[in-house]
């Protein structure tokens, strides 16, 4: 088990927005999170990132208590790409993608060839060549997307959290982000709006009112009842006859 | 030229500007040594500073002597401390709180500055004991507490709404302190206390001594060593501080030491000499115009610049009307808001 959750939860107030979260992700695969809106995706990959602390429960790394980590490790284990991070400042394309070098680096561990090889690397491999020299202000949203992924790639995580990195993204990158994603030999813990995109996950877990009510292969868990219950549309499966594949079609339940 | 070499590159030039930057500090304060009301001759300070520095014996008149080294070495010394702090505390608020306008007077430290400097000399707390610079560094230490307690208490960290607490804070503190300076000088002051006030708090490097120049540059000095230090740490405020805490830094200590740091500095500058506006403010965004954001770049260029132009500012309030010496403040704002005008419409050009 490289990351473990037992009885996982946070609470504002009296608002529980997460609550009571088992889960056992293993080395190397890639885990789809699903879920409506506002039914805990996001705050339960904060938690396991260890970025917010949890009122309840506790994760584990590779063994080791997150919340005792301290944050320079945590981040050599653990890349978090959030939702919307942007900035005012005139940054480029480069400085944003370095930043993710940071806690590899100390005053007195300077930055090497090493790190200019790796930050080239992930340039490549988010299909950003040529961009390097780019202001933030003048990337589109998936431009803006890409740059964050390649960062949080920069980081050369064991474990890497994405919430919803297709998120703005056309459809040829959100492909391509998606299959880098899953050839990486990271594990990577997906939250997806896409149902289809959730099927080529290794598991799929399902999140509703802030629990994980379902975990399993994608087949088992995404089933028809469930979608219906969970996100309240019904869902029709048609087969490709090119290649067997089995997608979605989702319609208002009327 | 490849990625790799870029980078490489720009390592390489960041290292060359550290003496640089040594030497264009000492010519600096070697002009605001040279440069005064009464003309000394380029010779005479050359000689001066043999003397005393390196124990030559010039014969020279005592009061020439006693000008450039008892009353322009140590003022132009701590006018360079004073930028360079004053500069590096608004950099660090901005880079923190990303906030534009964040300035080192923002959590409430001049203000309190101003009324603990009141409450001195006008109110007579103290009896006499205690001086206007330790009642104003007292003021202000007072002042940011209070803000750094109400900013906790109203859920100020690392979240984004956190960091829009310290500043509402730090508005509620100077608006409290600045009612509490003017009460104190409407009900106590005469005139002349009063007119006495009013320079102080424009800023005033003339009682500048050599004493000053020991708590001064010490202090700037260790502020401008944790930015370095802290440089990477700062770069990874970018995109907030959820995002600086996933690349590893440990967001409650940096902020906690560099927020504190920012205090002490900016109560030990005002307490030397007045609050100066403007510097703190303006010199980051000069700054990150010439260098850009990156803060292994930008924390040296701003301490430089602030030094350089603060160096610069009190030589103006000395010689620009003969005979009278403005307060530096008019001269900061006289001089830097067009200055600063005319960087914003250059950096127009860029994207």
């Amino acid at each position: 088990m490289i990351l473990q959750a037992r009885n996982l939860g946070w609470r504002v107030g009296r608002t529980q927005i997460v609550g009571g979260v088992d889960l056992a992700v293993h080395e190397g695969e890639t885990l789809g999170l699903v879920g409506p809106n506002g039914s805990g995706k996001s705050t339960l990959l904060r938690l396991l990132s260890g970025i917010l602390k949890p009122t309840a429960g506790e994760v584990a790394v590779e063994g080791q208590q997150l919340g005792a980590l301290p944050r320079r490790l945590a981040a050599q284990k653990i890349a978090y790409l959030e939702q919307q991070a942007d900035t005012g400042e005139a940054i480029t394309v480069r400085d944003a993608v370095e930043l993710g070098r940071t806690p590899w680096l100390t005053p007195l561990q300077p930055w090497s060839h090493e790190d200019d090889r790796i930050v080239a690397e992930v340039l490549a491999d988010a299909d950003l060549h040529g961009f390097e020299k780019r202001y933030w202000a003048t990337l589109s949203g998936g431009e803006k997307q890409r740059v964050h992924l390649a960062r949080a790639l920069a980081q050369r995580p064991r474990i890497l959290l994405l919430d919803e990195p297709t998120n703005h993204l056309d459809v040829r990158h959100q492909l391509s982000i998606l299959k880098l994603v899953a050839a990486l030999p990271v594990t990577s813990i997906v939250a997806l709006h896409d149902l289809n995109q959730a099927l080529t996950c290794d598991r799929v877990g399902v999140m509703a009112g802030g629990r994980l009510v379902a975990l399993g292969a994608p087949e088992e868990v995404l089933d028809v009842e469930r979608i219906a219950e969970v996100f309240g549309v019904r869902a029709s499966i048609v087969v490709d006859p090119a290649d067997g594949a089995r997608i979605f079609r989702l319609d208002h339940i009327r | 030229m490849t990625i790799a070499a870029a980078g490489q590159h720009s390592m390489a030039r960041l290292w060359w500007r550290w003496p640089a930057g040594i030497v264009v500090l000492a010519a600096t304060v070697f002009a605001g040594t040279c440069i005064g009301e009464t003309a000394i001759p380029l010779s005479v300070v050359v000689q001066t500073l043999a003397n005393k520095v390196l124990g030559a014996a010039y014969p020279l008149d005592p009061i020439d002597m006693g000008i450039v080294w008892n009353y322009r070495l140590p003022r132009a010394l701590v006018a360079a401390s004073c930028g360079a702090g004053l500069a590096l505390s608004g950099l660090v608020l901005q880079s923190l709180l990303r906030n534009a306008l964040a300035d080192p007077y923002l959590l409430g430290i001049s203000a309190g500055a101003s009324t603990g400097a009141v409450t001195v000399t006008i109110a007579g707390i103290g009896g006499g004991a205690v001086s206007m610079s330790l009642g104003a560094f007292a003021g202000a230490l007072t002042a940011f507490l209070l803000v750094a307690l109400l900013a906790r208490a109203a859920g100020g960290g690392v979240s984004a709404r956190g960091t829009g607490q310290i500043i509402l804070a730090g508005i509620a503190g100077s608006q409290l302190f600045n009612a509490l300076t003017s009460f104190i000088i409407t009900k106590s002051a005469n005139a002349e206390q009063a007119r006495g006030i009013m320079f102080w708090l424009l800023g005033n490097l003339s009682g500048v001594r050599w004493p000053d120049v020991t708590l001064a540059v010490p202090v700037a000095a260790i502020g401008l060593i944790a930015c370095v230090w802290y440089a990477r740490a700062l770069d990874a405020f970018a995109f907030g501080a959820e995002s600086a805490a996933s690349l590893g830094i440990p967001v409650r200590t940096v902020q906690t030491v560099l927020i504190g740091l920012t205090a002490l500095v900016t109560a030990v500058m005002v307490s030397i000499v007045g609050s100066i506006g403007f510097v703190g403010l303006v010199i980051p965004h000069a700054a990150r115009f010439v260098v850009g954001v990156r803060h292994g770049r930008l924390v040296p260029a701003t301490a430089l610049t602030g030094a350089a132009f603060l160096i610069a500012a009190d030589v103006l309030s000395r010689t620009m009307i003969p005979g009278q010496v403005l307060p530096i403040g008019v001269i900061t704002a006289l001089v830097g808001a067009p200055a600063f005008a005319l960087i914003l419409l250059r950096g127009r050009r860029r994207p």
